[in-house]
């Protein structure tokens, strides 16, 4: 299978410079990728998910040619990263910051008219293609068109830089952090416009350390925590690999949290017991298989007198992925 | 060729951005000859005398420095915009897409400096055409039109040097505009507008003799103090500067790419 974007063994370190008096300086370093390898194909969203920090920058960036790796190779639409790097720059789109990238005294129609222009796109081409991705991203809607950048919100500024990626109309889209800030319609509105790019056939990666987002948008995630990928496969696939799956959340009316805690301590579960502000006594119990502990969980409560007014069964969320996988580091 | 066009328009897009929307930055461009010109002839006229001017130089000062101004402008006004380009890209946070498309590096940063050449040329209407128009008549306003194209030529001319330099000064020491503002009262002296370059000292000459521009400018000022000078000789002078700018200009893009690959190895910032 051609794959759109593969990196392997990609390794990068930062070296800084700290300042110590007035002329001598101590050089630090920074390991921002320790050997990360992924594989995207066309019509995927890749989600690339972690912290501050993790790498998710630097991927994008060695991917975009903006940045050399150390030790490692990439391959983006079959073309080396290094080597044949403006062969890949003709086939990306790529989307760096949502607060900068564009000239603050051009419209909006300016700013993508002097980018097509460098990207080699015939006049004629690159007139119709504005008017359709202004549309498409409803620049024209919200007036932005003829309006200077420097007036423009952080959501007209991140929908012009996604119209930018896709001026050439690239098969691969690089997307960092692309509703970073961004209030929830337009963040909501480039989430679906990424789905909908994927569905023509565009490879994606997509970079976030929103879980939500993560989980709505990408087909498959990637996380990354201190330059390594810790963890891969769809939202699903994720959440099964935690080794507690779900929880049974089950509300009590009448009780005493103290006497709760020992009455349910003869289950030998792992458990939590809380009062809410409502003064209702909350019990969070982690099973691997709900299915099996729920008539003992509930004789348990019953069986010694209190009443239950709500019980569910809580999904683990990516966030709990996240977590449990970062810590494990 | 048709991208080319594409680029320059896009470039004339963003200068008219630039300059026409912030008036401040309008009024200073067109003034700016002026201002020079009279703040020259000021301190001349104050200090010397008009007619040792014309004794040493061989033309009237206010004609030399109305030219010189005109041509310092112009082709200091390409070596501005080349060096500055990168600086300000970083600054808006365009750099990234610069480096990330494909545009051929000869042909983006010659376009860069067209569109503020043009505005350069309607001052240059202003200034340097009713000056000579006046002295000379109609010989003087055919000259002051060919003293204008030259100009631009010298100064298109001068896009290689600041190319090659860009990528020397900016790969091994960073992008600095403290390095650009050591560099320009070098080149006000060694473009040979204000100073000729057949009054220099041979060091002078001989590194003024490497700019293209220089011939330009020395072949503009040999038509002004003498304008029975041979046609050959003027040939002859814009014949090496155009050998020398086909020379640089391919070292130059090689340059800006040595400059991209320096900073491509130590990540753009985004």
């Amino acid at each position: 299978m051609d794959y759109a974007i593969v990196a392997q063994g990609l390794k990068k370190k930062y070296k800084t410079k700290k300042r110590k008096g007035l002329i001598k300086s101590e050089t630090q370093v920074v390991e921002a990728l320790r050997g990360v390898s992924f594989r995207v194909k066309y019509g995927e969203v890749v989600g690339l998910l972690g912290p501050n920090g993790a790498g998710k920058t630097t991927t994008v960036k060695i991917l975009s040619t903006l940045l050399l790796p150390d030790e490692g190779e990439a391959y983006v639409a079959g073309y080396d990263v290094v080597r044949e790097a403006n062969e890949v720059r003709k086939r990306i789109g790529i989307l760096l910051s949502v607060e900068k990238g564009f000239y603050a005294k051009l419209t909006g129609k300016e700013n993508l008219e002097y980018f097509g222009a460098l990207y080699g796109i015939p006049r004629k081409i690159l007139s119709d293609r504005i008017n359709y991705l202004m549309k498409l991203l409803e620049l024209d809607r919200l007036g932005a068109v003829d309006r200077l950048f420097e007036e423009y919100s952080l959501g007209m500024k991140a929908r012009l830089g996604l119209a930018r990626a896709l001026l050439k109309d690239p098969p691969i889209l690089l997307l960092d952090e692309p509703t970073l800030g961004l209030d929830p319609p337009s963040a909501r509105k480039i989430r679906g416009l990424v789905k909908d790019l994927a569905r023509e056939g565009k490879a994606i990666l997509y970079t976030t350390h929103n879980m939500f987002e993560a989980e709505i948008v990408c087909d498959r995630i990637l996380l990354i925590n201190k330059g390594v990928i810790v963890a891969e496969g769809t939202p699903y696939e994720l959440k099964t690999m935690l080794p507690r799956l779900r929880t049974i959340v089950v509300l009590v009316k009448n009780g005493d949290e103290f006497k709760i805690n020992s009455v349910l301590s003869e289950l030998s579960l792992k458990y939590s017991v809380k009062r809410t502000p409502e003064g209702l006594i909350e019990v969070r119990v982690h099973v691997p298989k709900p299915e099996e502990y729920l008539s003992d969980i509930i004789k348990v409560i019953v069986h010694n007198g209190y009443d239950i007014m709500t019980m569910r069964i809580e999904e683990p969320t990516l966030e709990d992925v996240f977590i449990y996988f970062s810590s494990k580091e | 060729m048709s991208n080319f066009i594409d680029i320059i328009r896009a470039e004339l897009k963003f200068v008219y951005g630039d300059i026409f929307r912030r008036k401040s930055v309008l009024i200073m461009f067109l003034a700016y000859p002026y201002i020079l010109t009279v703040f020259i002839l000021l301190i001349g006229y104050s200090f010397g005398s008009p007619k040792v001017f014309i004794e040493r130089v061989g033309v009237d000062p206010v004609i030399f420095f109305i030219t010189s101004g005109f041509m310092l402008l112009a082709i200091l006004g390409v070596s501005d915009d080349i060096f500055w380009r990168p600086i300000f890209e970083e600054w808006m946070g365009t750099l990234p897409y610069i480096i990330a498309s494909p545009v051929s590096r000869i042909q983006h940063y010659l376009a860069i400096p067209i569109p503020r050449l043009l505005l350069v040329l309607l001052t240059g209407s202003t200034s340097v055409v009713p000056v000579l128009t006046y002295f000379y008549g109609l010989n003087g306003f055919i000259e002051s039109l060919v003293i204008l194209g030259l100009t631009m030529v010298g100064a298109v001319f001068f896009a290689s040097v600041s190319m090659v330099s860009l990528g020397i000064i900016y790969g091994f020491g960073g992008e600095s505009w403290r390095v650009i503002n050591v560099l320009r009262p070098l080149l006000l002296i060694l473009i040979g507008a204000y100073y000729p370059r057949f009054l220099m000292p041979l060091m002078g000459k001989i590194i003024s003799g490497l700019i293209p521009s220089s011939y330009v400018v020395e072949a503009i000022q040999r038509m002004l103090i003498d304008p029975s000078v041979p046609a050959s000789f003027i040939l002859m002078l814009l014949g090496i500067a155009t050998a020398l700018f086909v020379v640089y200009t391919p070292v130059g893009a090689k340059s800006i790419v040595f400059w991209e690959k320096k900073r491509v190895s130590e990540g753009v910032k985004t």
